[in-house]
């Protein structure tokens, strides 16, 4: 018996051995001499069809393999011309015309036209989905109208200023590849979500749902490539946990990663193969306060509250990788100006204004709502309950799933005391950030604290409407200062986002237009 | 036993029927009482109100309840388990796609449980007290003890990050295609098509993540099959089988371990069942693209067709372990045969 069982280890061990894999550390993947480069992140992409949905890892599949009128680069973003070699717009902000290039085509061969860009229009208008909403309210179906082949003129409803800025979401489609792919008159919906029609620098390659979507550089790309050495594939991988991205990275298996936690971060950073990128974001952290409801709808409370947050401690909770927000408009935005007398930690002033409200002791408690798991989210709540202990307020935390948390947001009654919201604008337009406070975005989770100001609310709409750039910048200063005054929420900080990447992968260009994790692909190259 | 057999297995049948039923019954509930509002969701966080109304109409969110329940009814005895609302995908084309997945995994590991749980068992309690005995125990108290997410990371950091040994995670190399898909098991598949290379890969890519899953199972029917082999040793008729001078591997293999087996072949069931409820943790850790991920990423969007769908599935193959595990019984001990 002895005997039989060492012979059973001996058998493991050449089992074991025999089936490892070579140790070499390579570096991008080839396959018949072509540089294909693999990103790792967590975020997968079931639907990339562009009408639907527009989450950083679609929209960064949807930007390799589709073309829009226009591109963000860049930081400071700046919009430069992509389909369209120029575009003007009326004086009164009404009509836009866009003039496209004329060597464009789509995958299959077909040039792009006008035609294709009015369709494409229609199509995401009529569905009614994904980036839809940005220009609902403005266009409609008849506001589209093709001039020549090579001409489209958008005429809206209202002047709208901002109109431009939404133009890199809404891609361009090849209305005969859609519709050839089209079942019971879904407008080609059920195809595209793994299929696509573009003209992108990128066309698809492998999908595996689930585990990696693989794209291929398309070499005769109409608008060529800014360098010869641009990467021949991409193959974004989806990988779960923060140890495997660092493994991964470290092992050389992956060429690029983001989502890896603060400390995985500036550990590889250390790694002679690899360098991080650091770049301020425009994502904003609030604790958004319910001001219609219970303790926190009195403004001294609000204030004293403010006044009581130990606003540094977010910086250390990110390892020193973010800034703290001086105005509700993220800092580097169009029209952003650092507001002054911003609240910091001032102790005597909490307790000033929580005895003007009439609770010189505090004495009540308040509601805390986060997402469950989120440990800067916690870490920043637990900060806030010991600084509020100092006043006498008690604060509870409470951690919920996501889907609760929009839920709860959606009514006033239900809507937390303090709510803890991170909100990305996707558009280089003050309107985006200031609409958050208006009374349209009610019932959205960035709309929690019910916000309720009818002067600001009449300088938001103005300032929409307005088609010169000036009278609108010094209303959106007003409406900063205004909003800050009110103290609706804990106006927070910015968060660097971070990317680490194999030495051999050049070309990254941040932009903070880009969501989340989102890499613009295509002027990424490899230096041997 | 023929008629008895059969009578059997249609009582078994109807009782999987009604549990089914009300296991869709409780499901469909818990997801539409549960708060939050799916539509919104799916809409996208800046959607208009009239964009949400699209999806809730849709999906057919918008009639009463009972009418929703009676459509998805309808839709599952047809085999449609709808379509998700989060990715807009047919749910059953995703389960195609994950399930295979996962059940390759659960079944390497089950039968890695069970091969070695039995071995081991046998071994420590012939070599009661011994070394091996010693190493079997605190292997299998760790078994229970360490939990699974960790030990992962863990083999990950030796075998992977540090010796080269073994790949990080994935079924296969990212530059290796799947086989073409038969079964959708890629080590049939590739055997299947005689694609070596797949083969290999695949096998050298499910050996950590089957380890880590079969862990706890395997500690489990150690500690089970022992005691009861221990059990069984001390009874009559091995003493009288030994006074018989038959060879002590009949009496252990043939005799004692038979009886020993029915409460293992239990254990062998349940841990079968929660294995496949539990495969979501090494599937996050090893990057498994299986139904595990699947249900919990669904779930935290409150996205139910694909949540009411696994649980379902899952449901219907823990009764068909139960179904197995019953039928086994009667194979080891003719007494317990279905009366």
């Amino acid at each position: 018996m002895k005997k039989g069982h060492w012979g059973l280890i001996v058998l493991a061990a050449i089992l074991m051995v025999s089936f490892t894999v070579s140790p070499a550390l390579f570096a991008y993947e080839k396959r018949d001499g072509k540089k294909i480069i693999v990103y790792g992140e967590r975020q997968p992409a079931p639907n990339i069809d562009p009408s639907q949905f527009y989450d950083w890892s679609t929209r960064m599949l949807q930007q390799a393999l589709y073309d829009a009128l226009l591109k963000y680069v860049g930081n400071p973003p700046r919009l430069i011309p992509w389909l369209a070699k120029s575009w003007k717009k009326s004086a009164d902000g009404k009509k836009w015309t866009f003039e496209l290039v004329r060597n464009a085509k789509f995958h299959n061969g077909d040039p792009v036209t006008a035609h294709a860009v009015k369709w494409s229009f229609e199509r995401t208008l009529a569905l009614k989905k994904g980036p839809a909403w940005m220009l609902l309210d403005f266009l409609d179906k008849d506001g589209i109208r093709v001039i020549d082949d090579y001409t489209i003129e958008f005429s809206l409803k209202a002047p709208y200023a901002a109109f431009e800025m939404a133009i890199p979401w809404w891609y361009i489609m090849n209305p005969k590849v859609v519709l050839a792919n089209e079942k019971a008159g879904d407008m080609g919906q059920e195809w595209m979500k793994d299929h696509s029609a573009g003209s992108g620098p990128f066309r698809q390659k492998r999908w595996e749902h689930g585990v990696l979507y693989e794209l291929e550089a398309v070499e005769d790309y109409w608008k060529g490539w800014e360098n010869p050495k641009h990467v021949n594939g991409v193959i974004y991988k989806i990988i779960r946990e923060s140890s495997s991205l660092r493994m991964g990275l470290e092992k050389g298996e992956l060429d690029v990663v983001a989502g890896l936690n603060s400390e995985d971060f500036d550990a590889v950073a250390k790694n002679p193969n690899i360098y991080v990128t650091n770049d301020p974001g425009w994502t904003t952290f609030g604790i958004k306060m319910n001001t219609q409801k219970g303790y926190t709808k009195d403004i001294n409370i609000r204030k004293a509250i403010c006044y009581a947050f130990d606003y540094p401690s977010m910086i250390k909770i990110y390892n020193g990788n973010a800034i703290l927000e001086d105005s509700p408009f993220p800092k580097g935005m169009k029209g952003y100006i650092p507001v002054p007398n911003v609240y910091r930690q001032d102790m005597k002033k909490a307790k000033e204004y929580l005895a003007k409200a009439g609770y010189p002791n505090g004495g009540f408690e308040l509601e805390y709502v986060y997402v469950q798991g989120l440990e800067e989210e916690r870490q920043i709540g637990l900060v806030l309950l010991d600084n509020l202990a100092q006043l006498g307020i008690k604060l509870k935390m409470v951690p919920l799933v996501w889907p609760n948390m929009v839920a709860r947001a959606s009514k006033v009654e239900t809507s937390p005391d303090l709510m803890a919201v991170f909100t990305t604008p996707i558009m280089n337009d003050p309107d985006v950030v200031a609409i958050q406070y208006h009374k349209d975005s009610w019932g959205k989770y960035y709309g929690s604290h019910f916000y309720q100001n009818e002067k600001v609310w009449d300088l938001i709409q103005k300032a929409r409407f307005t088609a010169d750039w000036n009278v609108r910048k010094s209303l959106y200063e007003q409406i900063q200062v205004m909003i800050m005054e009110d103290a609706p929420e804990i106006f927070g900080m910015l968060y660097n986002r971070r990317w680490a990447f194999r030495k051999h992968l050049q070309g990254f260009v941040f932009s903070p237009m880009r969501l989340t994790s989102e890499i613009d692909l295509y002027p990424l190259y490899i230096q041997d | 036993m023929g008629l008895s057999m059969k009578r059997f297995f249609v009582k078994r049948l109807v009782l999987m029927g009604i549990t089914l039923f009300g296991l869709s019954v409780v499901v469909f509930s818990i997801s539409r009482i549960a708060p939050g509002d799916p539509a919104r969701l799916a809409a996208g966080p800046d959607a208009t109100e009239e964009m949400v109304e699209v999806i809730r109409k849709e999906f057919g969110l918008d009639r009463p309840l009972i009418v929703q329940y009676g459509l998805y009814m309808k839709g599952l005895l047809k085999g449609d388990f709808g379509r998700s609302i989060r990715t807009r995908h047919q749910v059953w084309e995703d389960i195609k796609n994950y399930l295979p997945a996962t059940f390759e995994l659960v079944f390497v590991s089950i039968s890695f449980a069970t091969l070695f749980g039995i071995l081991f068992g046998v071994l420590s309690a012939v070599y009661r007290d011994r070394w091996i005995d010693h190493l079997i125990r605190f292997f299998s108290v760790t078994g229970v003890a360490v939990p699974m997410f960790w030990l992962g990371i863990m083999l990950q950091l030796l075998f992977s990050a540090k010796l080269h040994w073994l790949p990080l995670g994935g079924r296969l190399d990212t530059m290796i295609p799947p086989p073409t898909p038969l079964t959708r098991f890629f080590l049939i598949d590739s055997l299947l098509s005689g694609n070596w290379v797949v083969l290999k890969n695949g096998l050298v890519h499910i050996f950590l993540p089957a380890f880590v899953l079969s862990f706890p199972a395997l500690a489990s029917i150690t500690r089970i099959n022992r005691a009861e082999m221990l059990e069984v040793l001390h009874k009559d008729f091995v003493l009288n089988e030994r006074a018989h001078g038959l060879p002590n591997r009949v009496i252990l293999f043939k005799y004692a371990l038979k009886n020993a087996l029915i409460p293992t072949l239990t254990m062998i069931g349940l841990r079968y069942g929660w294995m496949l409820g539990g495969t979501i943790l090494v599937e996050t850790v090893f990057d498994w693209p299986g139904i595990g991920y699947y249900a919990v990423a669904a779930a935290v969007y409150s996205d139910f067709q694909p949540v009411m769908a696994v649980t379902i599935l899952l449901g219907l193959n823990f009764m068909i372990a139960n179904l197995l595990v019953d039928i086994g019984y009667g194979y080891l001990d003719p007494r317990v045969r279905y009366e």
